[in-house]
């Protein structure tokens, strides 16, 4: 039995190693979705992850700029988002075509509000 | 937990130790370098279950190297565009979704069981999930299906100490049962050990 449990962790981990650091990413967006209060603690985490990640000088894992930038949209923070769909454009390449467009939204929007208000 | 890992370990023997190989031709001629998962299909009854789903495939699919599109952004942004529902955006043509995104495949799970039968001594806890992947012009370059269950009884010692487990295990799965560890176990076992696995993506290459 114990036999068995020892190569069952063998395998699993043999298989399925994390090839970055998520810091809970997958475990705080379920909580977010269960919770809507624990929106503001998957963007602290989130922020924390990705600053952690930068200062060590390791790579941030696909997806997690991004997802930052759009919590940060979704409480009208604009420039943060900006700033950081910028980033995993820079990070991830794939990310390009999205990243720009998002980018080039939130500037015509914020260039319609300017002008509303004049 | 132990009861788990044991029930585990015997799929995920099978999951690695497999002799069928499905063909391939169609995902290599597409060599995806990014994958976009979209908000997934529900069929069960669980109104929740989707969401959940959605939190477990990006770390699985981005282990396998692929860069795996931010699905809460892509929520989000498919919410702007009307999109609420994954059947809705079943049928949105895959070219234009994925000429949106810039993504060279998209991923389309389906939810088909998510459920808890309860028994008097012990609960089973089911989830079922259809896997399909298209490249960017939509042809189908990947499918799978997963069922996964677990129940604590499969594995239960005799006697009473045994019966009392298994009736604190269910009295624990019935207040709340646990999707989430199958859920990852079934992804894990598809993308990653399966006869149809997932080929290595671009950041699995070793690089020359």
């Amino acid at each position: 039995m114990t036999a068995i449990t020892g190569l069952t962790l063998l395998l699993l981990t043999g298989c399925a190693q994390n090839k970055y650091n998520w810091n809970g990413y997958d475990k705080g967006l379920y909580d977010a979705y269960k919770d809507p209060n624990q929106v503001v603690a998957l963007q602290i985490k989130l922020q924390e992850t990705v600053d952690a990640l930068e200062k060590e000088k390791q790579v941030v894992p696909p997806g997690l700029y991004a997802e930052l930038g759009t919590l940060y949209l979704q409480e009208g923070d604009v420039e943060k988002a900006k700033k950081y769909y910028a980033k995993e454009r820079d990070a991830w390449p794939e990310s390009k075509t999205l990243m720009d467009t998002l980018i080039k939204n939130l500037d015509s929007r914020k260039k319609v509000l300017e002008k509303s208000k004049t | 937990m132990k009861y788990l890992i044991v029930c585990l370990s015997a799929l995920t023997l099978i999951g690695c130790a497999n002799i069928q190989k499905k063909d391939m031709s169609a995902f290599n001629a597409a060599a995806p370098r990014s994958i976009l998962v979209v908000p997934v299909v529900n069929k069960t009854l669980d109104v929740d279950a989707p969401v959940y789903v959605l939190t477990t495939l990006p770390i699985p699919l981005a282990n396998k190297g692929y860069y795996v599109f931010p699905v809460n952004t892509t929520k989000y942004i498919l919410e702007q565009e009307g999109l609420y529902e994954g059947d809705r955006i079943l049928t949105m043509p895959v070219p234009t979704l994925a000429k949106m995104f810039g993504a060279d495949a998209i991923l389309y799970v389906t939810i088909k069981r998510w459920d808890a039968q309860y028994a008097f001594i012990a609960t089973t806890v089911t989830v079922e999930f259809d896997y399909k992947m298209v490249a960017a012009d939509g042809t189908v370059i990947w499918e799978e299906n997963k069922k996964m269950a677990y129940s604590p009884q499969n594995s239960g010692g005799g006697g009473l100490g045994g019966l009392i487990a298994a009736a604190i295990s269910a009295a624990i799965t019935r207040a709340a049962p646990n999707y989430m560890p199958l859920a990852e176990s079934a992804h894990q076992q598809v993308f990653l050990m399966g006869p149809n696995q997932l080929p290595d993506g671009p950041y699995n290459t070793p690089v020359k």
